[in-house]
């Protein structure tokens, strides 16, 4: 398809790790998960988790707004404001008009919500808050990133659970080669870890259950591999037609080179297990950036430590990539950051393309026997990669693969 | 200068991040740039903490930091002059 290449040319990024895309790659290739016992989750059956810290995220947010944003809102405006300055742009200077903002989640505000839900059984309608809707609403991310932002072209949340933040950047890249719009602020967020969502991923039977050090428990693609550890964060980026960038000598991090999405249309939670649906994805992905299997150099996997989810993407990466490329999963380190995962994972591929350099997959001495995968452990792997490809397969079936290359 | 009520500073400065400097006795929601939204929730708040319940409309938004303490310090005392207010 003849249509104008699109760029990455701002990253921002609020994680477990860091409070902004540096911080956030170093703790990434360090390889440690900050997992930790979290005060609020006493009495949990899962009472621990990675969370972003270290920061004030209402004094980082600013101005007298921040009472009527959930937590999820807070990360994803931090992280927009981050990504619009590494882009070199300030919106005060721009034609607002031309500007989408496509930001994705996957619960929203479920814990606004509950909030909400305890004030009005215990206290009545009168202790619940004038803001209770905006704490819940899942679009409000991309609303107060609008307001911040002056953006009033075109503005919406995808919600693909945990494949959110690739299908985000897959709308937005639809968004600027229609014509829609000239820039992008594309992305996803996610904070879910309160009580009744822990407790709803703790029946699941797919999170990992405590035992022994908590930083070792997300073990993506081990043979002792126990589910998922809950992470959450922001990542967005600002996407813009490569022609675009150059006109304005903005110099892009990477080139969002295709995307391609499926449905398993199979069970909620259980992926489709011959992997065939998730293969289409990644073959849809190829097809649209124009590559082969072989041209793909590095796959930053979805990899969530979960038994049967890890098996399905080793045998998926295996079959469809037979020449091997290095393998990485930041859920390791990160836990699984969810809606945001996605964009998360997004971004870091895109530090591998710049950087040259794939972070190790905390926890793996080796993957489990079985898994033909070259797995990067222990050390981040040094070696130039030009083109890579990121997955992401969410609750529901929704399967989405974004291909990232250098400019 | 009468002063402040203390929840009043405490909310403003916490919950809305009013800088303190701006908090005077003499300002008001609409000078400190709280809109109808967060006044609504300052209410709220002001409910939950001290039992004290007022149309945020009518009372709190063009109301002075002075006056709303005034209101509160005789609410809490239980003062019926003041139970018109509303």
């Amino acid at each position: 398809m003849n249509r104008p290449a699109v760029a990455v040319t701002g990253l921002g990024m609020i994680t477990p790790v860091g409070n902004d895309t540096d911080t956030t790659w170093d703790g990434v290739c360090a390889g440690v998960s900050p997992a930790r016992t979290v005060p609020e989750l006493e009495g949990c059956a899962i009472d621990f988790a990675c969370t972003v810290s270290g920061i004030d995220l209402d004094e980082a947010v600013g101005g007298r707004a921040a009472f009527r944003m959930g937590r999820y809102v807070k990360f994803a405006v931090l992280a927009a404001r981050e990504a619009v300055a590494d882009a070199g742009l300030d919106p005060a200077d721009w034609d607002g008009t031309r500007v989408a903002v496509v930001v994705g989640t996957s619960s929203g505000g479920s814990a606004g919500l509950t909030e909400q839900a305890v004030a009005l059984d215990r206290r009545g309608p009168g202790a619940t808050s004038p803001a209770g809707i905006l704490l819940t609403i899942p679009n409000m991310p991309a609303a107060e990133i609008a307001i911040r932002m002056g953006a009033t072209g075109p503005s919406l949340a995808p919600c693909t659970a945990c494949s959110s933040g690739v299908t985000a950047l897959s709308v937005a890249r639809d968004l600027l080669v229609t014509g829609q719009c000239d820039l992008a602020i594309a992305g996803a967020t996610e904070s879910i870890v309160f009580p009744v969502a822990m407790t709803g991923f703790a029946r699941s039977g797919a999170a990992a259950t405590r035992d022994g050090d908590l930083a070792r428990l997300c073990r993506p693609f081990a043979a002792d591999r126990a589910g998922l550890v809950m992470g959450e964060g922001a990542a967005v980026m600002v996407l813009e037609r490569a022609d675009d960038a150059r006109a304005r000598a903005a110099v892009p991090r990477a080139l969002l080179a295709g995307t391609g999405a499926t449905t398993d249309a199979h069970h909620p939670t259980s992926p489709h297990p011959s992997g065939a649906v998730a293969r289409a994805a990644v073959e849809a992905a190829l097809r649209d950036a124009d590559w082969g299997a072989e041209d793909v150099e590095h796959v930053n996997a979805h990899g969530t430590s979960t038994p049967l989810g890890d098996a399905t993407e080793a045998a998926l990466i295996s079959r469809a990539y037979p020449h091997r490329p290095p393998v990485t999963a930041p859920k390791g380190v990160l836990g699984h950051c969810m809606g945001a995962a996605g964009a998360i994972e997004a971004g870091l591929t895109i530090l591998t393309l710049q950087r040259g350099v794939v972070p190790p997959i905390a926890n793996l001495e080796a993957p489990a026997p079985e898994f033909d995968i070259d797995c990067v452990t222990e050390q981040p792997r040094h070696r130039p990669v030009r083109r890579a490809v990121s997955h992401s397969f969410g609750f529901g079936g929704h399967n989405a693969v974004v291909a990232l290359q250098r400019p | 200068m009468s002063a402040i009520h203390p929840k009043i500073t405490d909310v403003l400065t916490n919950t809305f991040k009013v800088p303190a400097a701006e908090i005077l006795p003499g300002s008001t929601m609409d000078s400190l740039e709280m809109d109808s939204l967060a006044v609504a929730e300052f209410a709220v708040i002001i409910k939950e903490t001290l039992g004290v319940e007022a149309d945020s409309d009518k009372l709190y938004k063009d109301a002075t930091l002075a006056d709303i303490t005034t209101f509160i310090d005789a609410a809490v005392s239980g003062d019926p002059a003041m139970s018109n207010a509303r």
